[in-house]
């Protein structure tokens, strides 16, 4: 399965529910896709990996990145849902020190 | 003993998930857990997708690489070999993970991951062709299970309880040789009716994501009907693959199918 991104504009938060596989040949498009909201000044992001069945570091590298622009701006990127597997990797890279990470989507964007 | 699988992709990121593929394919015929082979998976795109950008600067279009796979006893080996210029993805720097947010370089994870996922990670430089090799240990403690042993006998055990239950016994590896035989079982008895499904898994060795799809979906429909899937006798190493995949939350699963039927004769 390719990866599929679907935005939402919530009252406080903009949800990125994605689903598939995130990898290097499309890493930069979900990037860009939390870039857009960014440049409106939505900077708190809440990122549904649910569907999400493989995320190589490219897919890592994207959010930390996006992750670092929005806290310059007083944001936040939230994590929701993620799988067992995607959870084990952002715990080895560290990375669940550094993101928020809910296991639902409701709790996720409640966060905010 | 070694049964050597190779494929050669061109040095493309476009072709790296045909590579993973592949390798998925290839890890699945060995006992690998699910989450083994998520590693093998993920291993070998890291370092595929770092022989393209640095080996190759993505300028590798007529360039091919060539994936293999190997078992050796209980090592699952991966072998990439490239012709790009001499690159040791082992020699650069991998990122600290406990580094704070701030000084991290969004990148450079590729060889870490690839280090903590495999067991053994060698790079050599041969023949003028850079070598790469990944070793992922099988975990031991199951029995290799012939794999003509599924094949042989495709229909499990099933037992009729009247009152729309079924008691079904499947054997073996619940991987995607044996899980159609489960799928056509299963769908088979919710047609003719029999929603309460006791699922005996003492004697299931393994469960590969196909197996585990069947089930949710048996599950789905049984509860579309006020019925239920109930599972029981789960061994150990079934049981962690559950708790890994949250299944546990998902169904009831009892000690024994004794259990698994008390509990439904209980209710109502």
């Amino acid at each position: 399965m390719v990866m599929e991104i679907n935005s939402s504009e919530l009252k406080r938060v903009q949800l990125f529910e994605v689903a598939g596989r995130v990898d290097s040949t499309n890493a930069s498009e979900l990037g860009a896709a939390m870039d857009r909201a960014a440049d409106e000044g939505r900077n708190y992001i809440v990122l549904d990996l649910g569907g999400v069945e493989y995320m190589s570091s490219a897919g890592l590298r994207e959010m930390v990145r996006v992750l670092k622009r929005v806290k310059r701006s007083g944001g936040d990127l939230r994590i929701a849902n993620p799988s067992e597997r995607v959870r084990e990797v952002l715990e080895l890279a560290g990375l669940d020190t550094i993101f928020e990470i809910y296991s639902t989507q409701v709790e996720a964007v409640g966060s905010f | 003993m070694a049964d050597v699988k190779c494929l050669d992709i061109e040095a493309r990121l476009e072709r790296v998930r045909d590579a993973c593929d592949f390798v998925v394919a290839c890890a699945e015929t060995t006992e690998m857990d699910e989450r083994a082979v998520y590693h093998c998976q993920m291993a070998v795109d890291e370092a595929l997708t770092n022989i393209i950008e640095h080996g190759f600067g993505f300028e590798g279009d007529d360039s091919t690489i060539e994936v293999c796979c190997e078992r050796d006893g209980n090592r699952f080996i991966i072998t990439l070999i490239d012709e790009s210029p001499a690159f040791n993805p082992l020699e650069h720097e991998a990122p600290d993970p406990d580094e704070p947010l701030d000084s991290r370089e969004p990148g450079g994870w590729g060889i870490y991951f690839i280090r903590r996922l495999m067991n053994e990670v060698t790079y050599q430089r041969q023949d003028g062709k850079n070598q790469l090799t990944l070793v992922k240990e099988i975990p031991a403690g199951v029995e290799s299970v012939p794999s003509g042993a599924s094949e042989a006998d495709p229909v499990f055990p099933v037992r009729r309880l009247g009152d729309g239950a079924a008691v079904v016994s499947p054997t073996g590896r619940l991987d995607s040789n044996s899980s159609p035989d489960l799928e056509r079982l299963l769908n088979m008895l919710l047609e003719e009716g029999q929603h309460w499904l006791f699922i005996d898994m003492s004697d299931v060795t393994y469960i590969a994501s196909s197996g585990l799809k069947i089930l949710v979906s048996a599950w789905r429909r049984a509860q579309d009907q006020n019925g239920d899937v109930l599972l029981s006798g789960l061994q150990p190493r079934i049981t962690e693959i559950f708790e890994m995949v949250g299944f546990d939350m998902l169904f009831r699963i009892f000690p024994t199918l004794e259990a698994a039927l008390a509990a439904h004769s209980k209710s109502p």
